[in-house]
């Protein structure tokens, strides 16, 4: 089950999108860096269930989804735990921790973020590029799209991959270890019809006023509320705090 | 009011419908429907395209309301929305309000005016309580009414359809047209749909005929009716070979 | 050759969600058999599962009595079929599927010639150009014909005439129904007007339940019950005073010209 946007109403929700992809990024950070040892990983953890728990955010599809990394879980935890001599649990369980925290973190960036905010805050961070000329709102926008069509070309894909297979086409296990003629047939109509889709959609944004240099208004506004100030200052804590514990 | 005088237009570069267009000149007027009818290849949509100021004419001149329509910046009225045949490759945005808001946000419309439109827009089309829905979860019926929300919210001064119901089932295509020809009504909004379905015909008060990028006939259903012996490439719909043979109106 | 498809309690579901409820009935050789019914109404999953690219029914399909299973015994053309196209020539397209399927590699180049002939495109003019120079109506017949030239006993298509003038709607479909006489054609379709003769085989589909009529009992009940199938308003008009009559005329000037003299009406 993918990961992804569910309408809600708490404070986790109100937060700003800088806010919350700051506060996802710092949590990201701590989890990877910090060395404050497995005890007080797990308080923290535990802190950020409660924490989700009283932001009615969906917890129990959330922590479903870990399924989807069980092996990966267990890979990394057996080659922590093998480090020294023979098998210890600590750093196992270090491991796991650190993962897990990173894929709920993630998680609850996903769940609480429509796409719009999470655009938002890539075109934020596109702004130094404007420095190099590259036109920010424009590579966000180039995103936005990108991510709106891609369960329509997934569904275009798989219909192709149906209609070739019809036809007497292999494709029924295609992957990195088919040939390039193998797959042709997926392929060349999949990009063709990637490329007339592109063509009729920047005709009809054409048609709607759509120009690269243009003034544009914005219809997503966005405030900082004092709860974005205390967050933003709590993000920067949590990242000097893993920081620290290296030092 | 719509006029085109001379127009002579030529793709670069080769497709299937890159038929020119050889020194077209016609005027149409708000009010009756217009219908731009015509074969694959016979220059209906891109005539359709130099209307809605997608491409610029090689030579001779084209007014919209008094404006050429190629590069027209929005400190005046939007003049002319064109909405095509794919709802799917026209929707922007991955919710229906923001998608309703991108042609707004390309007008430099204020924010304020944004929510306000998009809400009334969103009414009148019954989407209102799919304004925060994404995209990907709407019907084919309810994507083609977001297509068309979408300009209409951006209050062109006409609106032109490419082929809008070939790809419609027989009930849709009844809905459709009551609905189209209710908000021309409300709206005083110019209506040029562009279609080769011969049950089209039907609803056409104006009718401009192309062939081989030439404009082939102007005027009413029932002076085409009369006419059309002489255009060999039209193909008569049922409802006329019936009222021909049984030599009254049914 | 294989005479009759038969479904039995045929169901088709998308999670929990039941799309076609308790299908019975059959589809013959013979005459195109339709598939009609309003966008959504399951009609494109019913093909899919028939052909097995959706796995969520229950119930049986059986071809002349045994069980029917999906491989590489039936062919499925999807809506705009010309997107399918990879190869650099149309003989190339038309031949791919012969190859894979291990027809005998010294008739490959024959079969596609006269399937492409069928299809009414001369292989002196076609075999080789290639398919994205043809024109629209030109591409779909390649198209069709490269779905179908491995001759299978069943033949699935969906919506195959969309997006096509009139005259070339009209040549297709009459070669279609050529195919009906040696094939099971199954035609998915929101507009069967151009195939509907008074015994085609109708599956009609109103969310999830699925009614049978020959044709003539189709055009009865829409003549009957205008939302069960909105007829051009001119057939309509002209026919439903004779609802009643045991043959119905098609939905051709033509026809209902002469059916209205039969039954007494002045036809000039």
């Amino acid at each position: 089950m993918q990961l992804g946007y569910q309408p809600g109403n708490s404070f986790l929700y109100a937060f700003n999108p800088l806010v919350k992809g700051v506060l996802c990024l710092a949590a990201i950070m701590f989890f990877s860096l910090n060395s404050f040892g497995v005890a007080l990983m797990a308080g923290i953890l535990a802190a950020m269930l409660l924490t989700a728990w009283l932001g009615r955010l969906p917890l129990k599809e959330i922590l479903l989804s870990i399924k989807k990394i069980a092996v990966l879980l267990l890979i990394v935890s057996l080659v922590q735990g093998f480090r020294g001599n023979g098998f210890e649990l600590e750093p196992a369980f270090e491991a796991i921790l650190r993962i897990v925290g990173v894929f709920l973190v993630a998680g609850f960036y996903l769940v609480v973020s429509p796409q719009s905010e999470l655009m938002y805050f890539w075109e934020v961070v596109f702004r130094p590029l404007s420095f190099f000329r590259l036109p920010a709102r424009e590579l966000a926008l180039v995103m936005v799209i990108a991510v709106r069509f891609l369960p329509v070309m997934l569904a275009e894909i798989d219909r192709i991959r149906m209609a070739q297979t019809a036809r007497g086409a292999r494709l029924g296990k295609a992957g990195i270890f088919s040939t390039a003629a193998a797959i042709m047939p997926l392929m060349i109509p999949t990009l063709a019809q990637a490329i007339i889709r592109a063509e009729e959609l920047a005709e009809a944004m054409e048609a709607r006023g759509y120009r690269v240099a243009g003034v544009r208004t914005r219809y997503q506004q966005y405030t900082f509320k004092p709860a974005d100030i205390m967050a933003g200052i709590f993000a920067i804590l949590t990242i000097s705090a893993a920081i620290y514990s290296r030092l | 009011m719509i006029v085109l005088d001379k127009v002579s237009f030529r793709y670069h570069g080769k497709s299937e419908t890159s038929f020119s267009l050889k020194e077209v000149s016609f005027s149409c007027s708000k009010g009756p429907i217009t219908g731009i009818i015509g074969r694959n290849g016979s220059g209906k949509s891109t005539v359709a395209r130099l209307i809605a100021g997608l491409i610029c004419p090689d030579s001779g001149a084209i007014e919209v309301d008094g404006f050429a329509p190629f590069n027209h910046t929005g400190n005046c009225r939007f003049l002319a929305g064109i909405i095509f045949q794919n709802p799917d490759n026209q929707i922007v945005g991955t919710t229906v309000a923001e998608d309703i808001a991108f042609g707004l946000e390309n007008l430099a419309v204020s924010n304020a005016e944004m929510h306000s439109r998009i809400r009334d827009v969103a009414g009148r089309f019954g989407l209102e309580s799919l304004l925060s829905a994404p995209v990907n979860n709407l019907s084919g019926g309810q994507k083609q009414l977001l297509c068309i929300a979408a300009v209409l919210a951006m209050e062109p001064s006409w609106l032109i359809f490419d082929e809008p119901t070939s790809h419609l089932d027989p009930w849709s295509r009844i809905i459709f047209w009551q609905q189209l020809k209710s908000f021309a009504r409300d709206h005083g909004i110019g209506v040029i749909v562009v279609s080769q379905l011969p049950e089209d015909l039907a609803q056409f008060d104006q009718i401009l005929a192309f062939d081989q990028g030439q404009l082939a006939f102007q005027g009413s259903r029932e002076e085409l009716k009369s006419s059309c012996d002489s255009l060999p490439w039209f193909t008569r719909p049922e409802s006329w070979v019936f009222e021909k043979l049984s030599g009254a109106k049914p | 050759m294989i005479n009759k498809l038969t479904l039995q309690n045929f169901c088709v579901s998308y999670g929990t969600k039941s799309v076609i409820d308790a299908m019975n009935g059959e589809f013959f050789v013979g005459a195109v058999n339709l598939v009609v019914g309003r966008a959504g109404s399951g009609k494109s999953s019913l093909l899919l599962a028939m052909a097995g690219f959706h796995k969520e029914f229950s119930g049986s399909i059986a071809t002349d009595g045994d069980k029917f299973i999906p491989d590489g015994n039936f062919s499925l053309t999807f809506q705009n079929p010309e997107s399918l196209f990879f190869n650099p020539t149309v003989g190339d397209e038309i031949e791919f599927s012969l190859r894979m399927l291990n027809f005998p590699a010294s008739q490959i180049r024959s079969e596609a010639e006269n399937w492409l002939r069928r299809w009414g495109l001369e292989p002196d003019l076609y075999y080789h150009r290639h398919p994205f120079e043809l024109s629209g109506g030109e591409k779909r017949r390649v198209a069709l014909a490269a779905c179908t030239v491995a001759r299978m006993p069943l033949i699935l298509l969906d919506e195959p005439l969309a997006g096509l003038d009139g005259s070339g709607q009209k040549s297709l479909a009459s070669i279609l129904e050529s195919l009906a006489r040696e094939h099971i054609v199954v035609v998915v379709t929101h507009e069967p007007e151009i195939f509907l003769t008074p015994t085609s085989n109708i599956l009609f589909l109103r969310e999830g339940q699925g009614s049978w009529f020959n044709g003539n009992d189709f055009l009865r009940q829409a003549l009957t019950d205008n939302l069960f199938y909105p007829l051009p308003e001119w057939y309509y008009t002209a026919v439903r005073p004779y609802k009643n009559e045991p043959f119905l005329p098609v939905i051709n000037a033509v026809e209902v010209g002469k059916f209205l003299q039969k039954a007494g009406q002045p036809c000039s």
